[in-house]
């Protein structure tokens, strides 16, 4: 062994070791969150780090950044192995793939460093063009942050470069490894000329500036939001944002349990989760960019939302943990508009993540469309904090906008958002001959299907013309079904969303007793939001039940030629269709609705908007804000039906009674005459009479 | 049948509608049970004989002046004790109040005094043998109850517009007499009265209100309905969410769900359509009025009286109609 | 500031009712009881006013059935400190019987405010909160649409038709609260699990014989479904009409 392998040894293990307890320190921060279990399904988990981690789905939803990105991921991947190669190198001076691999696949690894060598060389430079000359306004973050984004480029820039420079000088000195498979590096060796002066010696310079760049680097990522590139993988294997389980489902909460406090005002609220989030963003902005509220100039940044939680922990955390290793201290991790510029334990300790890094202003912004969780390239659940501290400010302190306490009171006193009488739910069916269960088990019929009307398609006068259009349909199908009437009410959605945990599983558990009563089995409703919550939460409660939402139920009908339609193919008409996002994001329904509009008019043409499917933007309804105040900004539903009216749609489709009362008032606000429809509308207005 | 004490309610040294109200109920129980007489007793300030010929002339026989400068204010202990040392005189059968802003306050206090049963706000009285029987809306006037009073002597209000004020002259006789406690030693003092009608008036108080939406098109139009509410004179103001989003009026005017929940004796909708959200916050009104171009708009279903129309032609023109009819009245 | 609130159950204002097999009672199958609202008010204005003075107690009352303990929780989970039910077995017409319970119940219970709803949704009377006052010899304004308190002393307005008074009153007092005057708080999950916790007494009501009795109930004639009088201007005088003789708002 010679004195430059020890000396090798020597600074690897130093680098190695530093790093080693800046990740264990990392991990103890991590545990001061509360637990949780991440190891359910570990197959939907691995399937998810392969797609959505090393396939990079999500990364390619941005068609600029998506393949630079992905270059410089997979670059990394497949020039890890020849860093393994140079590390044995190190203490083996002689060793090489070479000797102990077949000739072909030697030459494919040689090939394949040089290609994504060249391949990440060439990101790089796209990505600092990006930085330095294009500004992207989701990239705009604080001075911190570039400079950080610089020195990682650099670094990464430098690996690259000093690769090449190793391979180049190794074959001028007359290293027969750098074989024709190394074209970039003989390329380079090209560019030296071949009348360098002692070219083994540059050779080891740049193996060594190779190895200690790789140190610095390593050993840079915990003090950088590069942390990803370690966590990243980690993250979207914990992750449930893809499933395992349903999409946006909220956590249930003891409430009889023993706790100073309920919900989140502090990082030691969140789960481990949580902030293991925090360590993964790497402030790309792409959640901000889809934020309704942020893109129509409300304070709420999803963004923002997860670095104020690592910069939170990593001021508590050192605190906390009784983390002695101050000289370690992360300063380089910068925060987004919340440094508090606490010094003392005591400061630190008397604030918090919440007023002190996120305000309330911010939480009851969200519209929990999930447009953040679906951008997130790894799987960061933003929606999940946000619900948190919703939580937290609702039943710990009771703060909230003064407006939505009517719709509190009024579900706990009415079991409706909206102060209607509970005898009056069934009223849009009378003449209908429809009957209730407690009729129909009275006569001692059994229906097949329950109709759940909700809340909007029981009391809004324009809702219930869905209700009705939507009941015609059953019937004209001859489809055995009924509604509750007066036993219907509220599932408690909407004060889960706004936090009222209390209030909604007062009201859940209610509403699973009464279905419960009656042996339902399967449940259609013309609401998205009902279709989720009845569906998708209810089985935390033990309520499980087939739930199908309207659109899928009447495309079925359709498909199966059961819908009693006009021969004729009617006006014909172009059709925006409108994506809710409980139907959409939250449950992949985007065919459903579209196929109804095609199978009922033949004749129709079906446009999109700009943002849609599973980029729609929020109608502005979601998230209890249809009982809250817009103050700030634009109208979210303004934006979104100039979106719509754009298209030069002359009809626009929804099918969701929320998104219909908003985009009508788009429509309003816009002074056009565009008629707004429920696709139960379309389909109800073709029956034959 | 015994006679009934009357309180003759002032503003003032004014009498009030419900003053005269109250003797027509009082007149008419007497009579259709086999007479009796109908005492007024007044508490003003001053010029209590004066008000002898208006009482009179309702049906009063006996009218009771208690004056004093204190009176000049809501003296309510002071009315209250003597209200209940002349009933306690004996040869009364009710006290009869109306149910008005004083009525409410004394009715509960000389009950309490007389220890005699109370109902109060009551829309029609029988006296039996042996009870008194009246009718009270209750739970916000979708229930009537019957009620059935136990005891010689009881105390009702009546609630205004309730019993007609009708005419059935005669000469009263006037007897003056001294406070039962004196109304400037008393434990409530008025220290102010701020005259009404001079700053605005709150949603949540005006018997009428008159709102706009968004057929309104625009934040001058407004000047419609801020026109409609001043011919009613005690009118308030109000809007439709979409208005206050879009700035037109203030957020602390928005009715509904979000806003403020009313319930005027009149509102009238003025180019508003009726989302669920509006409706949430003024369905309860007593009557409701909607003018809008669009006769499928959902306010029509819970307005009593519908013009459809454009809101720019009626309102003015109801406006003037409602000013003329003020004028009349 | 020791205060008293004096409390009423009552059914959702938005009910439909239905009368009572037996004529002289509502039907409460399915309807939702809670703090009446007036009595909700009451109980915001007593916590307010504890918290602007400092260190105090704010104690509810209610008489009625078992049932009025949920509105007593209620009203502790809001942040009122304990609790006296005053047990009967239904609620009363009679206003009287009801104040002459309270203030026996009161009179040593040495409160310098005791705040009542200006009156309950259910019986629409108004009469406990004056006649206690009346009962105990304390001072009283009904209906104040605000309340201060300041050196032993209480300033309120009330709202009357047209005017508006301002009265100054000396405690100990009995003031019955107007809507309006403050928003009442929502009850946190953190409220509602310390109210669980919260002593509620339960004693006897004095009540006496009732003498004010419910001898029928029935629903008033159904409101005249809604109807468009008419197109346009040509409308608008046949509105005044209707506005003068039928619905009598003009």
């Amino acid at each position: 062994m010679t004195t430059s392998n020890v000396v090798f040894l020597l600074i690897v293990t130093a680098g190695a070791g530093f790093f080693a307890l800046n990740v264990q320190r990392l991990v103890r921060y991590l545990r001061i969150g509360l637990a949780e279990n991440r190891t359910n399904e570990p197959g939907v988990r691995v399937k998810n780090v392969l797609s959505i981690g090393i396939a990079q789905s999500k990364i390619f939803r941005d068609h600029i950044a998506g393949p630079m990105h992905a270059a410089i991921f997979w670059g990394f991947i497949v020039l890890t192995a020849g860093t393994v190669e140079i590390l044995i190198q190190g203490v083996f001076s002689d060793f090489s793939y070479d000797a102990i691999l077949p000739e072909p696949v030697y030459r494919f690894y040689a090939f394949s460093q040089d290609g994504f060598a060249l391949l990440v060389l060439g990101a790089i430079g796209f990505a600092l063009y990006r930085r330095l000359v294009l500004h992207p306004r989701r990239l705009e973050g604080d001075k911190l942050e570039h400079t950080d984004a610089l020195i990682i480029l650099s670094l990464i820039g430098g690996l690259m470069l000093t690769l090449l420079l190793t391979n180049a000088y190794a074959y001028l000195a007359g290293s027969t490894l750098v074989g024709p498979e190394k074209f970039a590096s003989r390329l380079t060796a090209q560019m030296l000329g071949r009348s360098v002066t002692s070219p083994g010696y540059w050779a080891g310079v740049f193996w060594w500036g190779h190895v200690v760049i790789l140190l610095i680097f390593l050993n840079y990522l915990p003090y950088s939001k590069h942390l990803h590139v370690i966590t990243s993988l980690i993250n979207v294997f914990f992750s449930n944002t893809s499933g395992p389980g349903q999409k946006g489902v909220m956590r249930p909460m003891d409430l009889e349990a023993d706790v100073e406090q309920f919900g989140a005002s502090d990082v030691d609220h969140l789960t481990w989760k949580n902030l293991l989030d925090g360590y993964s963003c790497t402030e790309c902005g792409r959640c901000t960019a889809a934020c309704p509220a942020n893109i129509t100039g409300k304070p709420l940044s999803p963004r923002k939302i997860v670095i104020n939680t690592r910069q939170r922990l990593m001021e508590k955390a050192p605190l906390a943990t009784g983390d002695r290793m101050e000289f370690i201290h992360p300063r380089l991790v910068h925060g987004e508009g919340g440094a508090t510029g606490a010094e003392t334990a005591s400061q630190v300790l008397g604030e918090r993540l919440l007023d002190n890094y996120i305000t309330e202003e911010e939480l009851w912004a969200c519209t929990s469309c999930r447009a953040c969780v679906q951008e997130c390239p790894v799987s960061i659940d933003q929606l999940d904090i946000i619900n948190q501290m919703r939580r937290y400010l609702v039943l710990s302190e009771s703060r909230f906008p003064e407006e939505i306490q009517p719709a509190f009171e009024s579900l706990e006193r009415n079991g409706s958002p909206w102060a209607f009488s509970p005898a009056d739910r069934g009223r849009w069916a009378e003449g209908m001959d429809i009957p209730t269960m407690a009729e129909a088990m009275e006569r001692g019929q059994r229906p097949d299907i329950l109709f759940w009307v909700g809340c909007m398609g029981s009391f809004d006068d324009r809702a219930k013309k869905i209700t009705v259009a939507f009941a015609r349909i059953l019937k004209a199908c001859g489809i055995n079904f009924a509604i509750l009437g007066q036993e219907e009410h509220c599932h408690g959605d909407p004060a889960r969303r706004m936090g009222n945990e209390y209030l909604y599983q007062m009201l859940a558990k209610d509403t699973i007793g009464t279905l419960d009563r009656y042996d339902v089995k399967t449940i259609v409703t013309s609401c998205p939001h009902c279709f989720h919550q009845i569906g998708n939460e209810f089985p935390d409660f033990g309520g499980n039940y087939e739930v199908i939402h309207h659109s899928t139920f009447i495309e079925r009908l359709l498909e199966q030629n059961l819908v009693p339609l006009q021969g004729e193919d009617g006006k014909r008409l172009t059709v925006a269709y409108h994506d809710s996002c409980y139907l959409g994001r939250y449950n992949d329904i985007y065919d459903a609705p579209r196929a109804t509009l095609k199978r009922a008019l033949p004749v129709v043409d079906i446009v999109e908007p700009k943002r849609s499917r599973d980029r729609g933007l929020c109608c502005g309804a979601g998230g209890g804000r249809m009982w809250m105040e817009e103050r700030q900004g634009k109208r979210i539903n303004v934006e979104r039906t100039e979106e719509l009216l754009a298209t030069g749609a002359d009809t626009i489709a929804v099918a969701c009674p929320f998104c219909m009362t908003m985009i009508s008032d788009g429509v309003k606000a816009a002074e056009s005459d565009v008629p707004v429809l429920d696709i139960a509308e379309v389909v109800a207005g073709q029956l034959v009479s | 049948m015994p006679n009934i004490l009357v309180f003759a309610e002032t503003r003032g040294s004014a009498l009030r509608k419900v003053a005269f109200e109250a003797i027509s109920a009082a007149r008419a129980l007497v009579d259709a049970n086999g007479g009796g007489q109908v005492h007024a007793l007044c508490a003003v300030p001053s010029g209590g004989a004066a008000l002898a010929g208006q009482l009179g002339q309702h049906g009063a026989d006996v009218v009771v002046t208690v004056e004093h400068p204190g009176f000049a204010n809501f003296a309510r202990e002071a009315v209250a004790a003597t209200l209940a040392a002349r009933a306690q005189g004996g040869g009364y059968r009710a006290v009869l109040l109306g149910f008005s802003a004083q009525g409410r306050d004394l009715a509960p206090r000389v009950a309490a005094k007389l220890d005699a049963p109370i109902a109060t706000d009551v829309t029609e009285i029988r006296i039996a043998v042996d009870a008194v029987v009246v009718k009270h809306p209750v739970y916000a006037n979708k229930v009537i109850a019957t009620l059935q009073l136990d005891g010689p002597l009881v105390v009702l209000s009546t609630r205004p517009g309730s019993f007609a004020a009708v005419e059935a002259p005669r000469t009263a006789t006037v007897e003056s007499a001294a406070p039962a406690s004196d109304p400037s030693g008393e434990k409530v003092v008025v220290k102010e009265m701020q005259e009404g009608g001079k700053g605005k008036i709150d949603l949540g108080e005006a018997p009428v209100i008159v709102a706009g939406g968004r057929g309104l098109k625009a934040p001058e139009n407004f000047k419609l309905v801020e026109d409609l509410a001043a011919a009613f004179g005690n009118a308030a103001v109000g809007a439709t969410r979409a208005v206050t989003d879009e700035g037109w009026r203030p957020h602390s005017d928005q009715i509904g769900q979000t806003g403020r929940q009313v319930s005027p004796q009149l509102y009238v909708a003025v180019g508003i359509s009726g989302a669920i959200q509006h409706l949430a916050g003024m369905r309860s009104s007593k009557t409701i009025v909607a003018i809008n171009k669009d006769k499928e708009a959902p306010i029509f279903k819970v307005a009593d009286y519908g013009i459809v129309g454009d809101v720019m032609e009626v309102v003015p023109a109801l406006t003037q109609a409602v000013r003329e009819a003020k004028a009349h009245s | 500031m020791k205060i008293a609130v004096c409390l009423k159950r009552t059914p959702d204002s938005e009910s439909r009712f239905r009368i009572a097999a037996n004529g002289a009672a509502i039907d409460e199958t399915g309807l939702k009881f809670d703090i009446d609202d007036f009595a909700s008010y009451a109980v915001e204005v007593a916590l307010q006013i504890n918290e602007k003075q400092g260190p105090g107690e704010t104690v509810a009352f209610a008489v009625g059935p078992d049932s009025v303990q949920e509105t007593l929780r209620k009203a502790m989970s809001m942040g009122v400190d304990r609790a006296i039910q005053l047990k009967t077995d239904a609620t009363t017409y009679d206003g009287l019987a009801i104040a002459k319970a309270l203030a026996a119940e009161l009179k040593a219970g040495g409160f310098d405010l005791i705040l009542f709803g200006k009156h309950a949704f259910d019986t629409s009377g108004g009469v406990a909160g004056t006649a206690t006052a009346e009962l105990l010899g304390v001072a009283c304004v009904t209906a104040a649409s605000k309340l201060e308190i300041a050196n032993g002393k209480g300033t309120a307005r009330r709202e009357l038709e047209g005017v508006a008074e301002i009265d100054e009153f000396s405690l100990p007092a009995v003031v019955t609260i107007d809507e309006g005057i403050a928003r009442p708080r929502y009850p946190s999950l953190k409220g509602i699990m310390a109210a669980k916790k919260k002593p509620l007494e339960t004693k006897p009501a004095q009540l006496g014989q009732p003498r004010v009795t419910v001898k029928k109930m029935e629903l008033p004639p159904d409101r005249p479904p809604g109807r468009i009088i008419g197109d346009g201007v040509a409308a608008v005088p046949e509105l005044v009409r209707l506005l003068r003789t039928e619905a009598k708002v003009l």
